[in-house]
């Protein structure tokens, strides 16, 4: 079994949520926001809150950020960026590398080794590499906002200082990209199980 | 006339005319001893009950939580009623002016949802008067950059200090989407989207100083008309 998913196994709740890479996308209408019914819904209490717990949910989030990494280092490797593309993509990895030692510090010797990778064509284009880019940085506000509940209080205040900023990347490349940067009136989260199977989807291999 | 308050509690204070606020604290702590039937109300039929009976919903919320909901409803004020203006005044061009849109809707269904949430505990929506930020695109996005930025701040410093899990869960939501829209509008004037690899929170009374430096909190509505009576009789 993957790290990956022992984390989800581990974490998994049975509510069925938006499965953020599954297929729906980013739902781009605005009108009739059944917004707190849903929002209330998320609120629905997990296991609670423990350094142990705190533990499970980093190692999810230290595969997140190996493959935010590893996924800028390629495109700007091989994806051909130019522009504000290539300053977002710089950037961004940046933020990434600094998230990764961050959380690789706070897990100390309970950090994994870091995973392999197979992007395929995400990371050979210019258009390839927005799309993935929009894919996984959504799934990293997601899978950070999924996890709020679950974080002792401390930690949690740590992770919003990295979820606003993955936030921030995926709007910008919307906005590099023409689109409209913001479409949702709330960020819905996403489950671990979610999270582990988005970031299989966009290239994460195994340890 | 307008009126400058030293801190947001004091302008809350100052908007609750009919005693919402104080009415709310000293039921939400007269709920507190009651906190485990409530807490089994809400943990059952909880989102249907909110949905039907906000009211009720707000009640059974731990009192500092419904003191950070209206710190942030004032703040989601803040920002819809500039958007909206924004957009009215048909200043806005291009891309911007379909983001004003944009964040403009979401702003309005924060609120919206605030409102809902906490019923007659809401705090009512100030005045305000933008210092004409809102009638030029350059000053519009400047003022937009600054909002976004302190909203993702105060909304992170007050995360870890609420108590319900359910408000938790759509204050991270709220959270995320206003650094999305803090990148757009970064992203709009020119500026880097994302310039450091972790955003800091702000603390209450660093909000408030910020927001009551703006000037853009008045106390009373304006007298002067903005535009020219349709009837002059």
């Amino acid at each position: 079994m993957r790290p990956a998913d022992s984390v989800a196994t581990s974490l998994e709740d049975s509510s069925s949520r938006r499965a953020l890479l599954a297929g729906a996308g980013v739902a781009g209408t605005l009108a009739a926001i059944p917004i707190l019914r849903r929002l209330f819904r998320l609120g629905e209490a997990n296991a609670s809150p423990s350094q142990a717990q705190d533990i499970r949910i980093l190692q999810l989030v230290l595969q997140l950020e190996y493959t935010q990494v590893a996924f800028y280092e390629q495109a700007l490797r091989d994806a051909n960026l130019e522009g504000e593309l290539r300053d977002f993509a710089d950037i961004a990895l940046g933020h990434e590398r600094q998230h990764l030692a961050a959380i690789r510090k706070a897990l100390g010797a309970k950090a994994g080794p870091k995973p392999t990778f197979d992007f395929g064509p995400r990371t050979k284009s210019p258009e390839a590499f927005v799309k993935a880019a929009i894919d996984l940085e959504d799934t990293a506000v997601a899978a950070y906002n999924g996890q709020a509940t679950n974080l002792t209080k401390a930690t949690l205040a740590a992770a919003a200082e990295i979820v606003s900023v993955e936030a921030r990347h995926a709007a910008w490349v919307r906005a590099v990209a023409g689109q409209v940067a913001a479409p949702d009136p709330v960020d819905e989260p996403i489950t671990a199980a979610q999270a582990a199977r988005g970031l299989r989807l966009i290239g994460l291999k195994a340890q | 006339m307008t009126a400058h308050f030293q801190n947001f509690d004091e302008f809350l204070a100052a908007v609750d005319r009919d005693g919402a606020v104080g009415e709310t604290r000293a039921r939400a702590e007269a709920t507190m001893s009651r906190r485990g039937l409530f807490g089994l109300t809400f943990a059952g039929a909880g989102a249907t009950l909110l949905a039907r009976a906000p009211v009720a919903a707000a009640a059974g919320l731990p009192a500092p939580d419904l003191d950070i909901l209206n710190y942030a409803l004032v703040l989601e004020y803040l920002q819809a009623s500039f958007y909206t203006e924004a957009e009215r005044s048909g200043a806005l061009h291009g891309r911007t002016a379909e983001a004003a849109r944009v964040v403009g809707a979401t702003e309005r269904a924060h609120v919206k949802a605030f409102l809902h949430l906490l019923g007659s505990k809401a705090v009512k929506r100030p005045t305000f008067n933008f210092q004409g930020t809102t009638e030029q695109q350059r000053p519009f996005l400047k003022t937009a950059v600054a909002f976004e930025d302190l909203a993702v701040a105060a909304y992170k410093g007050q995360a870890p200090k609420l108590r319900s899990n359910a408000v938790l869960a759509a204050a991270v939501g709220i959270h995320s989407v206003e650094a999305r829209h803090a990148a757009w509008m970064r992203q709009l004037f020119g500026i880097t989207p994302a310039v450091n690899a972790f955003d800091r929170p702000s603390s209450r009374a660093s909000i408030n100083r910020i927001v009551t430096s703006t000037r853009f909190i008045v106390a009373k509505p304006r007298m002067k008309a903005r535009t020219k009576p349709e009837f002059t009789g």
